[in-house]
């Protein structure tokens, strides 16, 4: 398939999931499951930081406009692609990425998925949730909304590049 | 200057990376309080649409209880219907009555699109200024306050609903009088808080609270819920009162949106008021 398309039929594929679906549920205790960062994952490693961030910009963007949130997604999504190339580099192969189209779970393994992506989605959460509430008073609740909130999104982004990202084959 | 220059090469990343972080974090902060723009709001056309489809297609998840809450309301106003009274006297000779004058008219919309658990919730309505919706119009439903008008679009509309930080509608207990404004705090979508209540009189549990209607967005009356407890504020007299909602705002779906006829007069009257000035 085309590459170009690949990521914008995944950039499309996960805004309309988080606005349509996941913004949608209700699950109280302050659970808000997120998704969307998992496209700064599934975008090559050879892009450079800038237009990751205008990307990042324009997701975040798109669910700004159809959650109510005016510019929260935007300032969280942009935050973790600046973040990007630091936590690839702590976390980086032995033989670099050359060899690497995207950092979905099954090309870069289990163990690479889950620092990289849980080290992403902490950081998310954390500023997201700060931002969101933006109270210091509120300590506790931002630990209890983000704490929460993490292991169920992390577990549904696993679900969804289940479903959105070809396995590759045997070689 | 090329020093200058070499800096701005050297840091371009970060420095493209502040200047949209600070775009994104002030239309977030200022919009919570002064919405712009229509197009960043799900009042904008496309967001609408997107919002409209959605809901035509889940509307039927809620469809039974709607339909129940309708009935019972219909139940209600068929009562005062002059139909349902029995003529005591034949021989009345109807005359025009002045005592009384239609002030508030109220439009029944649709929720698209809510959330309950933000910090700042908002619910979009399938009715704009098409309509004749204007910003700081009130929104209630059958069983209690909503929210008021915050954005319109043509076709669309976006309530700051009473599950947001600013909301501050004056309400008052039902029977003692007193009156202070809903806060939430933004954690439990059924139970809000009144502020402002001196502790010097005992409320007790289950007193009815209603609106107070004195900023002329609501009438007054509407029922917003029950005291479920009453906590003293350290340093103040003051109670902290804990407010249970009498409407669930989880699965809300339709409302009405109060339209007061009367509301320029009070304006223009309470504009006359002279403003104290800082000595």
């Amino acid at each position: 398939m085309n590459t170009f398309l690949k990521y914008s039929l995944r950039f499309i594929a996960l805004m309309f999931i988080q606005t349509l679906i996941l913004n949608q549920l209700e699950l109280g205790w302050g659970i808000q499951l997120m998704v969307y960062p998992l496209l700064l994952v599934l975008l090559p490693f050879d892009i450079d930081t800038i237009p990751l961030m205008g990307i990042a910009f324009l997701l975040g963007f798109g669910i700004d406009a159809m959650s109510n949130t005016y510019g929260l997604h935007t300032s969280s999504i942009v935050l973790l692609a600046y973040m990007r190339p630091i936590i690839y580099k702590m976390y980086a192969p032995r033989d670099g990425y050359e060899n690497f189209a995207d950092g979905n779970i099954y090309e870069m393994g289990t163990r690479w998925f889950v620092f990289v992506y849980g080290s992403m989605l902490i950081i998310h959460h954390l500023w997201f949730f700060t931002m969101e509430i933006f109270r210091i008073t509120d300590f506790f609740f931002i630990m209890q909304k983000t704490l929460l909130s993490l292991p169920l999104s992390f577990i549904l982004s696993l679900l969804v590049q289940a479903l959105f990202v070809a396995k590759p084959k045997e070689r | 200057m090329r020093n200058l220059i070499a800096f701005f090469r050297r840091f371009r990343i970060f420095l493209i990376f502040v200047v949209l972080q600070i775009l994104a974090l002030s239309t977030y902060f200022t919009f919570l309080q002064y919405p712009r723009a229509q197009y960043l709001t799900t009042a904008g056309a496309i967001q609408g649409k997107i919002m409209e489809t959605e809901y035509e297609l889940t509307k039927h998840f809620n469809l039974a209880r709607t339909n129940d809450l309708l009935q019972k309301e219909n139940i209600k106003l068929r009562e005062r219907d002059p139909q349902s009274f029995r003529r005591l006297q034949h021989n009345l000779v109807r005359i025009e009555d002045t005592l009384y004058k239609q002030q508030y008219q109220y439009l029944p919309a649709t929720v698209l699109n809510s959330t309950v658990t933000k910090r700042n919730n908002y619910f979009t309505l399938n009715i704009g200024s098409v309509n004749g919706i204007k910003r700081g119009m009130g929104v209630f439903s059958d069983k209690g306050v909503v929210g008021i008008i915050h954005n319109v679009s043509p076709h669309f509309s976006v309530v700051k609903s009473v599950l947001t930080e600013n909301i501050n509608i004056d309400v008052m207990m039902e029977d003692l009088g007193l009156f202070g404004l809903l806060k939430w705090d933004g954690r439990d979508p059924r139970r809000g808080s009144i502020s402002g209540i001196t502790n010097d009189v005992k409320i007790k549990k289950w007193t009815k609270v209603v609106t107070r209607g004195g900023a002329g967005i609501f009438p007054r009356g509407l029922p917003v819920g029950v005291v479920e407890k009453t906590k003293a504020v350290e340093g103040k007299p003051l109670w902290d009162v804990v407010l249970l909602f009498s409407e669930d705002y989880r699965s809300l779906q339709r409302v009405y949106v109060i339209k007061n006829l009367m509301k320029e007069e009070q304006n223009k009257l309470e504009s006359q008021i002279p403003v104290d000035k800082e000595e």
